[in-house]
C-alpha cells in the first residue's frame, strides 16, 4: 500500500496542452474520486498515475518513489479502463486469471481467486466465454474482477460502472466500498454519477479543462464550493445561479438580479454595488408562504420528491422537495429560503466571497 | 427470383472464367492421370491404366527423395521467412528516420519474376564468376560451390527464397499489427506482463489467424516451387534440390511422361491440402470450436 504525491503535473500531445500543472496529494489508503466534464483530463491523469502516458513535467510519486520513469509494469497498480481492454481471445477466466498468472501464482490460488472474484461479481456463469459474447455490463465486470484480484499499491478505477443498471451500480458501489475498507488500499476513482462520488469519496478532485478546480471532502465541496464551476458541478440537480448585483435596501444589503428579483442575502463581506453570481441549492428552497413570488413553469414527480422549475422574467429557479405538489403550469408559487444557505460569488472572477 | 437470378448473371464471367481455368484444367490432369499417355513411344495414344501410376509414384524412389527434400526446404524456407517477416514487421511498426522509403525497396523482390530471380541468383552464386562465393571466401575462407555441394545447394535455395518471398509476410503481418486495438497491450503492462510474455499471451494469440493464413499461403507457393529452382540449380547436383515441382516439370518435359506428371500432380496436390487442413485444424479450428 502506498499513498500517490502528484506535483504539479502537465502534459502535451504535440501542440495542444491538456494538463496544465495539476498537483494532488493522495494519503496511503485514501478514496480519492475524480470528476469533471468529459474532455477535462481524468482518464489522461490515470494513464499517467498508470505509467501509460509520460507526464511532460512535474513528477508523481507512489509510496516514496518517483515513478515517472518506471514502466506500468513495475508500479504495481491495477486498473480498470473506461474501455474495459479486455483480452478478445481469452475465456472470462483467463482474463480475471490473467495478473495472478503473470506474477506466477499456483494455479490452485488463481482458480479460488477467480471464482470467488466471480461470485462477487455475479459472473460465476459465465467464466467460460470470450468477451464479445458478452453485453456492456458483463465486460466491465470482467475488468472490475481482473483488478480485485490483485492486491496492488494502488487501484485505478475509470468509470468502472457507467455501463451497469441501477441496481447492480449499487451492489457493487458497496462491493467496492467494502473491498477498499477489507484492503485498506489507495483508490482513484474516476466517475459522472454524482451519487457515487459523494458516497465513496474521502476526498474529491474537481477537474476541469487539465486544471484541478478544489479538493476536498465531499461535504465540505457541497457546503464550501471555491467557485462558481464547483458550485455547479457538486450537487444534484445543479445550484441555481442568478446574475445580479448587490444594493441596500432599507439599510440591509440585498441581491437583485438582471431580472429586478429582490433576494435576501447572508452576513457578507460583498460591498454594495457589486456585481456577484447568486446560488441556491434546489433543496434548499421551501414552498409555502413568504419568499419569492414565482410562475410555476414544470412539475417534475418522482415519487420520493417533486422538482419544480419556476421563473420570474426570464429567470428560471428550479426547487426539489419532498412533498408531493398540486401545482399546476401557470400557477403562482412562493419559494422561500434561509439566506444562510446562499452562495455568493463574485461575477468577473467566479470566486466564492 | 428475379434479383437471384441477376445475382447469377453478374457472378457468371467469374464462373466461367474460373471454370475454364481452375476446374476444367484439373479434372483434365484428373482424367490424364489414370492413362499411360507418352506421345513419342511406342503407342503414342492414350491408354487407359487404371491407377497404374498411382502405384509406380508410390513406389518411385526418386519421387519419395523429391519429396523429402521439398519437405525440407518448405520447412526451413517458410520457418525462416515467417521469422525474419515479423520481426521486420514489428520493426516498421515503429518509427524511424526513412521508414517509408525502406518499406517500400524492402517489397520490391516481390515484383520479381522468379526465372529473374533464378537467374540473377544463378549468377551471383556461380563458383569463381559469382559475387557470393567470392566474399564467403575472402571474409570466412568458406568455399561455396552450389555445382557439387548438395548442402550448399540446398541452403541457397532457401536463402533465395527467404530473399524473394519474406516481404510478402511482412507485409501481411504489418497489417495483422496496424488493425490489433491498443487496450489489450497497456492492460498487460498494467497486469504485469513483460515483453515476452505480451508477445506469448497477447500479440501471438491475436495475430494467429493472420499468421496462419500467411503460411498457408508460403505453403503452397514453396511446394509448387519450380522456376527458380530450375534455373538456379537444375535439381542438382544430383537430386539434392529436386523439389516435387521441379521432379515433375523433368518427368514430364524432357520425357513426356503425361500421365506419370499427372499422377504426381494429383499426389502433391492431395498432400498440400491435407498439410494445411492439418495446420488449420490444429492452430485455429479448436479456438473457433471454444468461441462457438
Ligand atoms: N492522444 C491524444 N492526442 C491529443 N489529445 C488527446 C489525446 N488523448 C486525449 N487527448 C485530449 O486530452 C483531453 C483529456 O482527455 P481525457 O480522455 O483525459 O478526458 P476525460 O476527462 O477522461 O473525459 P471523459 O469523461 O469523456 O472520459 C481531451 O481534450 C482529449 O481530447
Ligand atoms: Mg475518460
Amino acid at each position: 500500500m502506498a499513498g500517490v504525491q502528484i506535483e504539479n503535473v502537465t502534459k502535451r500531445y504535440g501542440a495542444v496542452q491538456v494538463m496544465h500543472g495539476v498537483s494532488v496529494d493522495i494519503a496511503d489508503g485514501e478514496f480519492v474520486v475524480l470528476v469533471g466534464p468529459s474532455g477535462c483530463g481524468k482518464s489522461t491523469l490515470l494513464r499517467m498515475l498508470a505509467g501509460l502516458e509520460e507526464t511532460s513535467t512535474g513528477t508523481i510519486r507512489i509510496g516514496e518513489k518517483v515513478v515517472n520513469d518506471v514502466p506500468p509494469k513495475e508500479r504495481d497498480i491495477a486498473m480498470v479502463f473506461q474501455s474495459y481492454a479486455l483480452y478478445p481471445h481469452k475465456t472470462v477466466f483467463d482474463n480475471i486469471g490473467f495478473p495472478l498468472k503473470m506474477a506466477k501464482r499456483p494455479s490452485s490460488e488463481i482458480e479460488a481467486k477467480v471464482r470467488s472474484a466471480a461470485e462477487v461479481l455475479d459472473l460465476a456463469h459465465l467464466l467460460d466465454r470470450y468477451p464479445k459474447q458478452l453485453s456492456g455490463g458483463q465486460r466491465q465486470r470482467v475488468a472490475m474482477g481482473r483488478a480485485i484480484v490483485r492486491d496492488p499499491q494502488v487501484f485505478l478505477f475509470d468509470e468502472p460502472l457507467s455501463n451497469l443498471d441501477a441496481k447492480l451500480r449499487v451492489t457493487m458501489r458497496v462491493e467496492i466500498k467494502e473491498l477498499h475498507q477489507r484492503l485498506g488500499t489507495t483508490i482513484v476513482y474516476v466517475t459522472h454519477d454524482q451519487i457515487e462520488a459523494m458516497t465513496m469519496a474521502d476526498k474529491i478532485v474537481v477537474m476541469r479543462d487539465g486544471r484541478v478546480e478544489q479538493i476536498g471532502a465531499p461535504l465540505e465541496l457541497y457546503d464550501n464550493p471555491a467557485n462558481v464551476f464547483v458550485a455547479g458541478f457538486i450537487g444534484s440537480p445543479s445550484m441555481n445561479f442568478l446574475q445580479g448585483a448587490v444594493t441596500a435596501r432599507e439599510g440591509e444589503k440585498a441581491f437583485v438580479s438582471e431580472g429586478g428579483l429582490v433576494l435576501p442575502l447572508p452576513e457578507t463581506p460583498a460591498s454594495e454595488g457589486q456585481k456577484v453570481t447568486y446560488g441556491i441549492r434546489p433543496e434548499h428552497i421551501q414552498i409555502g408562504q413568504g419568499g419569492v413570488q414565482l410562475d410555476v413553469v414544470v412539475v417534475e414527480p418522482t415519487g420520493s420528491e417533486t422538482q419544480i422549475f419556476a421563473k420570474s422574467g426570464k429567470e428560471l429557479i428550479d426547487a426539489v422537495v419532498k412533498d408531493r405538489i398540486a401545482a399546476r403550469p401557470g400557477e403562482k408559487i412562493s419559494f422561500g429560503f434561509d439566506p444562510a444557505s446562499v452562495h455568493l460569488f463574485d461575477r468577473a472572477s467566479g470566486i466564492r466571497i | 427470383m428475379q434479383s437471384n437470378k441477376l445475382g447469377w448473371l453478374f457472378l457468371a464471367p467469374t464462373i466461367l472464367v474460373l471454370f475454364l481455368f481452375g476446374v476444367l484444367p484439373f479434372i483434365y490432369v484428373l482424367w490424364v492421370s489414370f492413362h499411360q499417355w507418352n506421345p513419342f513411344a511406342a503407342n503414342p495414344n492414350m491408354i487407359f491404366n487404371w491407377a497404374d501410376n498411382y502405384r509406380a509414384v508410390v513406389f518411385d524412389a526418386q519421387f519419395l527423395a523429391s519429396l523429402g527434400a521439398t519437405v525440407a526446404f518448405v520447412f526451413f524456407a517458410v520457418v525462416t521467412e515467417v521469422i525474419i517477416g515479423y520481426f521486420l514487421a514489428q520493426a516498421f511498426m515503429g518509427d524511424f528516420p526513412g521508414k517509408a522509403f525502406f518499406r517500400t525497396i524492402h517489397t520490391l523482390p516481390l515484383i520479381v519474376a522468379p526465372i529473374i530471380v533464378g537467374s540473377v541468383w544463378k549468377l551471383m552464386t556461380t563458383p569463381s564468376i559469382g559475387i557470393i562465393p567470392h566474399l564467403l571466401d575472402n571474409w570466412f575462407g568458406l568455399n561455396l560451390n552450389i555445382g557439387t555441394s548438395a548442402l550448399a545447394a540446398f541452403t541457397v535455395t532457401v536463402v533465395m527464397d527467404v530473399w524473394h518471398w519474406t516481404p510478402l509476410v511482412t507485409l501481411t503481418l504489418i497489417a495483422a499489427l496496424v488493425s490489433l486495438p491498443a487496450d489489450p497491450f497497456e492492460q498487460a503492462q498494467i497486469d504485469g506482463a513483460g515483453p515476452r510474455q505480451i508477445f506469448w499471451h497477447i500479440t501471438l494469440p491475436m495475430i494467429a489467424p493472420a499468421l496462419v493464413a500467411t503460411v498457408f499461403i508460403r505453403l503452397m507457393d514453396a511446394l509448387r516451387t519450380v522456376d527458380e529452382v530450375l534455373m538456379l540449380t537444375g535439381g542438382g547436383p544430383g537430386s539434392a534440390t529436386r523439389y516435387v515441382g521441379v521432379h515433375i516439370f523433368k518427368e514430364v518435359f524432357p520425357r513426356t511422361n503425361y500421365g506419370y506428371g499427372s499422377a504426381i500432380s494429383v499426389i502433391v496436390l492431395y498432400l498440400t491440402i491435407v498439410v494445411c487442413w492439418m495446420l488449420y485444424t490444429g492452430l485455429l479450428a479448436p479456438r473457433k470450436g471454444k468461441e462457438g
